[in-house]
């Protein structure tokens, strides 16, 4: 982000991120979400997005650049895309860093911004009576941004200070090194927030940025969403009248896939300050398909082992209190992604013995199918809790957002939430056999070894 | 600007008019003189409780420091007389509702959150963990290792800005019941017995010690019937815990924590006297959101810090203990208090600019007290907050939260208090203000660093410590100012100069 701007999701919060959006079953064919969703397109590609929210007087405005560290393909470049969205609040020749954000601070909003691996998104909350005042800041970056080097020196001066203050906790160095290892090719290999050699070296990046933005900044990679008292005509003509003359871009390079894992890896890394043993165990998944039972699949299995309400959680966590914590996912992304897991382990000599209780829960699922009343009862949980995270204009953008990122289509809310409710036991059992393979595994085990 | 009346109104009309049928009534009748605050919302599908007892971790007694949040947290994350914790984890799972403990000071707040589908079933639990707590011995042992791990392997090793924050507290109430964490201190957990949880929980949570906080979709009727519930605890309220004024302070005073690390964490403070309650808090809010708003570039020292010289992520300033709610810009609601202090969070810097970033965060405090805010800056931040503070009960568990805050403070509903405040208030209150509450003389310092010995010698030696940039020019107007923050002279008292080894802190 940015701004606070920058805001890099926090490493630890990814996680529990993971749960947040899975959507629930359905009841005789009705939609998941059930505010109708209007889109509209401009001639240069640009799609605009509303929904009309029961929140009278007030607006989330959102920007959705489907690009984020996933696009980061050169050598050294690393948490480019994060840079970049800070680079975005330095101005332009029309409304100055200060001037920008004098505006919204005029309008009381609430403004921030976000980079994961698969978008940059820009958002606000506001009165609906600023909408045009935000519709006409917002266009300006995004067609005529501008900067010095001096500013963009200082900026990188920013992201290295948003880097010193996450590495105090031995969850970013774990990701890395996890997704490290187990990636060779694919920029996934990368944490969001880049590498700290390529974010020393960031200051000298200066004409990269200027080719990032000319490449990704442009309407066909971008969708407005805009949450609560809107109305789409008028949103339609507004966009038509600050958006319209954005030119579209040269397009953009491919993403190197990533060829299957042949081995299991496994490596050990070492902390400094006083910690428990944390384990991370990634298997190469699936990518994000709103078409394929795959992902709907290996998130229900999630929540078959890893939930709070699993076995293996009781087990380690409340039973035998081997570990403080225990959480598996794979978050959707529009690649190849990783299902993660994650454990804090009390003792460093139980270590072993909890990475085996883990394939053993993984390997009960092999053999013995879910029963029906714990799939229903885990399509009920994924249900209520779709239902009660819409409870604000803010948070129905932001699930939206994230489904739009994936696909640039909000209906795939819509028909993620129908295959959830098609995955049955054996899709369960299925993905468990397919992805959870030793070859196909990746462990790294970190500990404290007292700055040695 | 034009509109702005309206934007005010509209939003005032959707957040507000969630407390339009709020009401605080204590009912007189035999057994059930309970107080509840309520906010219904029939078409909501959503219900939001919190329980709020006014017993928080100044009501420990001595040696038993984390009794507070081990109490609250073993019977809301525990079992109930007739459920264990995972018979109740399994029966809250397929309604994906959610049930919490906030311990703080002076209160401590069960919440709950659930779908009106499973409200009943939902409250049987809710209720049962707080009347009929199970006291699981392995309830217990789960929890106090929770508490003992975060201070042990999180706290002090690998969170630099909480335990920058902590440490400050530590320094600030020195022998003051605001002093300490709520997790205790690692001997003090290992003392504690199931029969001691008991014993603060009969003591502590009483019908005249509580507010039964409910909003959202729930039926009529249902608030009385949780009076009814609730009279079951025991009646009355232990004794207010006196506070007494918290030590002065003599110059800048520091506590340099040593521990690895990429950075030098640092936190500013100074208890001060005023609170919600005092009118004098919205003219400080004026200036303090000029000086730092949490999370914007509004503030002069994020702008002047993070901005202009890309000293490091974020520097904001505080007039009252701030908690961000989740990933939000926002404070969690339910953490009052009768004294509040002043504060400013510099997020970690390089080693290099460690001590120019105490100086310009200090200088720009200095130059605050000494100029005071201009027509244009009170104009506008005034406005800001105006709006600001409109967004932040978007939820009906905040605007509970809010609410019940309200109450506390004696305020009337404190979104309202600030609609009702800020426009009758004048620069020259503002400036009254800051003159009044701030000043950047005599001010408590934690700087969390690897480089200990090395930050004692700066600070001891008065040299000057010039700002060291990543790369780039800069302009001549900056490295003239950088001359000045670089010599700036910040009255150390060698006394009080301390460093203390992480390890040590919150150990007992």
């Amino acid at each position: 982000m940015n701004f606070s701007k920058s805001s890099l999701l926090s490493l630890f919060a990814l996680i529990p991120l993971l749960f947040t959006f899975f959507p629930a079953d359905t009841k005789g064919g009705e939609k998941i979400f059930q505010y109708p969703i209007n889109v509209g397109v401009l001639k240069n590609g640009l799609k605009v997005v509303s929904v009309e929210f029961d929140s009278p007087g007030l607006i989330a405005f959102y920007t959705i650049v489907r690009t984020g560290s996933r696009n980061e393909i050169e050598p050294g470049k690393s948490g480019f895309a994060h840079f970049f969205e800070h680079m975005m609040f330095r101005g332009t020749e029309k409304y100055s860093s200060t001037g920008y954000n004098d505006i919204l601070k005029g309008l009381g909003a609430d403004h921030n911004a976000f980079t994961n691996d698969d978008i940059t998104a820009y958002h606000s909350l506001s009165s609906s009576d600023a909408l045009e005042a935000i519709m006409d800041i917002e266009s300006d970056r995004f067609l005529n941004l501008k900067y010095d080097e001096e500013d963009f020196k200082k900026e990188a001066g920013a992201v290295l200070g948003e880097y010193r203050k996450s590495i105090t906790s031995p969850f970013l160095p774990l990701i890395e090194k996890l997704r490290d290892t187990a990636y060779q090719t694919h920029t996934y290999k990368h944490t969001t927030i880049g590498f700290l050699k390529d974010i020393e070296d960031m200051p000298n990046q200066y004409e990269h940025s200027l080719y990032f933005f000319d490449t990704y900044y442009r309407p066909e990679n971008c969708v407005i969403l805009v949450v609560g008292d809107v109305n789409h005509e008028s949103l339609m003509a507004l966009a038509e009248k600050y958006y319209g003359n954005w030119e579209s871009g040269p397009g953009q390079p491919e993403i190197p896939q990533e060829a299957p894992q042949t081995e299991e890896k496994r490596e050990k890394l070492g902390w400094d300050n006083p910690t428990l043993p944390i384990m991370a165990i990634g298997y190469h998944g699936p990518a994000f398909s709103d078409r394929e039972i795959d992902m709907p699949a290996l998130d229900l299995l999630s929540q078959v082992v890893f939930s709070r309400s699993s076995p293996l959680y009781r087990k380690l966590v409340i039973d035998e209190q081997l570990v403080d914590f225990i959480q598996g996912g794979a978050g959707d992304k529009r690649d190849a992604t990783m299902f993660m897991i994650f454990t804090r382990v009390k003792e460093t000599a139980n270590v072993e013995m909890v990475e085996q209780e883990i394939y053993k829960a993984l390997e009960d699922v092999k053999n013995v199918l879910v029963d029906e009343e714990r799939l229903a009862s885990i399509k009920s949980h994924m249900k209520y809790q779709f239902a009660m995270g819409l409870n604000s204009p803010k948070s129905v953008a932001g699930t939206l957002a994230h489904y739009i990122g994936l696909t640039g289509d909000p209906e795939t809310v819509n028909r993620v939430y129908e295959l959830y409710d098609r995955v049955t036991a054996e899709d369960i059992q299925m993905v468990t056999k397919k992805y959870f393979t030793n070859e196909n595994k990746t462990v790294v085990n970190l500990s404290y070894d007292g700055g040695e | 600007m034009k509109g702005q009346r309206l934007v005010l109104t509209l939003i005032s009309l959707l957040l507000i008019a969630g407390c339009a049928g709020s009401k605080t009534k204590v009912v007189d009748k035999k057994g059930m003189n309970l107080k509840v605050t309520e906010i219904p919302s029939a078409h909501s599908p959503l219900i939001a409780f919190r329980i709020l007892f006014k017993s928080g971790t100044i009501n420990e007694p001595k040696g038993k420091e984390g009794i507070a949040s081990i109490t609250a947290s073993v019977m809301a994350q525990g079992g109930t007389g007739e459920m264990s914790y995972n018979d109740v984890v399994q029966a809250l799972y397929p309604m994906a509702a959610n049930i919490g403990q906030q311990i703080n000071k002076e209160v401590t707040v069960f919440t709950g959150n659930v779908h009106a589908d499973h409200l009943e079933e939902f409250y049987d639990i809710f209720s049962n963990l707080i009347l009929n707590p199970r006291w699981d011995e392995s309830d217990f042992k789960r929890i106090v290792d929770e508490h003992s791990n975060q201070i042990k392997n999180s706290l002090r090793s690998n969170d630099d800005e909480n335990l920058g924050k902590a440490a400050l507290n530590l320094f600030m109430y020195e022998g003051h019941p605001y002093s300490g964490i709520g997790a205790g201190t690692v001997k003090s957990l290992a003392a504690l017995t199931i029969e001691d949880l008991k014993a603060f929980a009969a003591a502590n949570y009483t019908q005249d010690n509580l507010v039964i906080g409910i909003a959202g979709g729930y039926p009529d009727g249902f608030s009385d019937r949780m009076r009814a519930d609730f009279s079951v605890l025991a009646k009355d309220a232990p004794a207010v815990v006196e506070l007494p004024e918290p030590k002065p302070i003599n110059g800048i005073e520091v506590m340099i924590v040593k521990k690895d690390n990429d950075g030098a964490a640092i936190s500013i403070g100074a208890p001060i006297d005023v609170t919600r309650s005092d009118k004098d808090f919205y003219a400080l809010m004026v200036a303090n959101s000029y000086l730092g708003e949490h999370r914007t570039f509004n503030g002069a020292l994020m702008r002047h810090m993070r901005e202009d010289r890309g000293l490091n992520y974020g520097d904001y300033a505080y007039i009252e203990n701030f908690i961000q709610d989740g990933g939000s810009t926002f404070p969690v609601p339910n953490v009052p208090r009768r004294q509040q202090f002043f504060s400013i969070w510099i997020r970690p810097v390089s080693h290099a600019n460690a001590l120019f970033s105490l100086k310009q965060a200090i200088r720009e405090l200095d130059m605050l007290v000494t100029d005071g805010i201009s027509e244009e800056d009170f104009e506008t931040t005034r406005k800001y907050l105006l709006n600001y503070s409109k967004l932040w009960v978007q939820t009906a568990s905040r605007r509970l939260g809010y609410l019940m805050d309200s109450d506390w403070y004696g305020t009337g509903y404190f979104i309202d208090k600030i609609a009702e405040e800020l426009p009758k208030l004048t620069r020259e209150d503002v400036n009254a203000a800051i003159k009044k509450y701030l000043q950047a003389e005599n001010l408590k310092v934690a700087i969390i660093t690897e480089e200990a010995e090395k930050v004692r010698d700066m600070l001891l030696s008065g040299e000057k410590t010039p700002i060291v940039y990543q790369a780039g020019s800069v302009s001549q107007e900056l490295l003239d100012e950088d001359k000045l923050i670089e010599s700036y002279d910040l009255n150390i008292n060698e006394e009080a100069l301390k460093i203390v080894d992480a390890g040590e802190l919150f150990e007992g």
